[in-house]
């Protein structure tokens, strides 16, 4: 009887294998011959990297490569996304097209799968150049929005709707990631020639949705005199919309977010919101895999490639 | 010892280790990848982290309590640690100042279970979130890099080709084995965890164990801290979110009760390598990152189901 039981735990085992290797079956089918690029993304529960990996696919599509994409479970979770890509490294693909959690966690690991002679392309987010150099890893170009510039846009829009003064509040991305670092910069830039406006506070809600209504909510309260609002990304400006609407200020605090994502565009059709930013994430997956096929082909690709980027606002949805 | 006790003894051990086998049976046939030389560093590696914290939750369980506050903790002693190391500290300093932050957390935690006699999960819970907000009030939220390569070697260096963390991993077990086993720490915990009551009674300092049980346990998340700052070369104070549950699980598959008074560190230890082969078998394999998670979730379910089918047979 003991001796059946002792059984038991592998049989269990053996079973879920099957289970995973069924997937890996279907995962086979779509294969095709040819070099295997791997596509590491920051979490596959967000439209943005969605849209991203539905780029790659195609791309992967038409060039007949194989495509192999992972994520962590979590978008802040860098050492999960680290051990991916050391995985991968193991699984000897061709090429890594990486979303980074982190602007510098990834570097020792980028500079492992240079070791292994694994070419590695980021996209969206930029791996710091200084602490590449500083232990020499490489990184062969950079696919993303110039976020500097998007904030910019966004920042110029904003006097614009506030006719040059008024009080502005600011919900942040999380700290330290040179997305959201650079959206701001853009955006305060643009501020610097509009003395009218003060930035009446500037809190992070961790690129989340329900953090946006939180904070914003938080910032209602000790900051009503608030005339606009914006967030680094949209999730965070929808998280805020609907702190607004449950002030009944709807219409009357000018939004602005980024990502131009469906549920923002909709946001901007009711007048909920004034403008997004938009990327173009289906674009970067896919010029990601096909930079990486260049790359693999002993083409040179330049070291960064700028996708697209511009507001969208009532006037562009109509 | 004779064979017959060996292997009542260690007998749920095996059970684990059986699974764990048949598991990189199945990989290294699935997957030409899976059963190389710097694959299996590679996996040691990665379980390094989640496997030292496990150790401390191992003697944490087998009290009959648990802490949620790990991940918090790591994350709190990392970017203390970090600023410490960027300062120009040496490293010795540094590791200490890591392991210091760590180990008063856990007697905070200890303490509130002792003298406050607050329940564990309560303690720990609100120790979770505490750790969490000091790390990101010490950081201003941002991460914290740029280290000496001395710092660096602790995630990076490597003696007779095997990996520092991996090094420090075996110790931490070693030295865990033989507290577990053979020391009076040990045996008031498994007494502590068995019956309380009965342990007060018979003599033993509940209060004074108790809480070095979870000091214990907060010094190794700053060991795991000390590791994985070294690792991605920054501190981050959002990191270690949700270690606490993969630690739990590591513990529990390798055999530990959570109603106490049972459990072993090579337990632990089979139990931390069956999540980290597995995670590192699917992303050999491509599975999508959906299905790992339903995966890993269901083979802890499962090692708990049979560990507890085993242990009614054993009764």
């Amino acid at each position: 009887m003991k001796s059946k039981l002792f059984k038991l735990l592998p049989m269990l085992m053996l079973l879920l294998l099957g289970l995973t290797i069924s997937t890996c079956q279907r995962g086979k089918q779509k294969s095709k011959e040819g070099a295997t690029i791997a596509l590491v993304l920051k979490t596959l529960n967000h439209p943005f990297f969605i849209d991203m990996q539905r780029g790659a696919e195609e791309a992967a599509d038409s060039l007949s490569v194989n495509l192999l994409i992972q994520a962590a479970e979590r978008e802040v979770d860098v050492e999960k996304q680290m051990q991916i890509i050391e995985n991968l490294i193991q699984r000897q693909v061709d090429a890594i097209c990486v979303a980074p959690s982190g602007s510098r966690e990834l570097v020792p690991v980028i500079l492992k799968a240079n070791e292994a002679g694994i070419p590695i392309i980021t996209i969206d987010t930029r791996v710091d150049s200084a602490a590449l150099v500083e232990i020499g890893a490489e990184v062969v170009t950079y696919v993303g929005s110039d976020n500097y510039e998007g904030g910019r846009i966004a920042g110029e829009f904003m006097v614009q709707e506030l006719d040059g003064t008024g009080k502005v509040a600011i919900l942040e991305g999380i700290p330290g990631h040179e997305t959201g670092d650079a959206r701001l910069r853009g955006f305060h830039k643009a501020l610097e020639d509009a003395p009218g406006i003060e930035i009446v506070t500037s809190q992070t809600a961790n690129w989340e949705r329900d953090q946006g209504f939180n904070v914003f909510q938080n910032i209602m309260q000790s900051h009503p005199e608030v005339d606009a609002m914006f967030a680094c990304n949209d999730l965070m400006a929808l998280g805020a919309i609907e702190a607004i609407a449950a002030a009944n200020k709807t219409g009357e605090i000018v939004v602005i977010g980024f990502d131009a994502l469906n549920d923002a565009k909709i946001a901007i059709k009711e007048g909920k919101m004034r403008g997004s930013v938009a990327q173009h994430p289906y674009e970067m997956g896919k010029i990601a895999v096909e930079s990486a096929y260049k790359v693999l082909q002993g083409k040179t690709v330049p070291e960064y490639i700028p996708v697209t980027i511009e507001l969208i606002t009532r006037k562009d949805l109509e | 010892m004779n064979l017959k006790d060996m292997i009542h003894h260690y007998g749920r051990q095996f059970g684990t280790l059986i699974g764990l086998l048949i598991l990189c049976t199945v990989l290294w046939i699935l997957s030409p990848f899976f059963l190389t030389v710097s694959n299996v560093l590679n996996i040691a590696q990665q379980t390094s982290i989640n496997a030292i914290i496990a150790v401390g939750m191992t003697f944490v369980i087998i009290t009959a309590g648990i802490d949620l506050s790990v991940g918090s903790i790591l994350a709190f002693s990392g970017v203390v640690l970090a600023s410490v190391a960027k300062a120009g500290a040496p490293v010795p300093v540094a590791i200490a100042a890591g392991l210091a932050v760590g180990l008063l957390c856990g007697l905070v935690n200890g303490l509130l279970i002792t003298y406050g006699k607050l329940p564990p999960f309560i303690s720990t819970l609100g120790m979770m979130s505490v750790a969490r907000g000091a790390a990101l009030l010490y950081s201003d939220g941002r991460p914290i890099s740029g280290f000496s390569a001395s710092f660096r070697f602790l995630a990076t260096g490597e003696i007779l080709h095997i990996p520092m963390p991996v090094i420090i991993m075996i110790l931490v077990y070693l030295i865990a084995h033989f507290v577990l086993t053979r020391t009076k720490l040990g045996r008031y915990t498994f007494a502590i965890g068995g019956n309380e009551e009965a342990a007060l009674l018979s003599g033993v300092n509940v209060k004074f164990y108790k809480a070095a049980v979870y000091g214990i346990s907060g010094m190794l998340s700053g060991l795991a801290a000390v590791i994985l700052t070294a690792r991605l070369s920054s501190a981050q104070p959002i990191a270690g979110i949700m270690y606490e549950l993969d630690a739990i699980a590591a513990t529990v598959i390798g055999g530990t009760s959570l109603m106490g008074g049972e459990g072993t560190i090579v337990g632990t230890l089979i139990g931390a390598f069956i999540m980290g082969v597995l995670r590192n078998g699917l992303n050999l394999l491509g599975v999508s990152s959906f299905i790992q998670q339903i995966v890993i979730g269901s083979v802890i379910i499962i090692a708990v189901l049979v560990d507890m089918a085993l242990k009614k047979q054993s009764k």
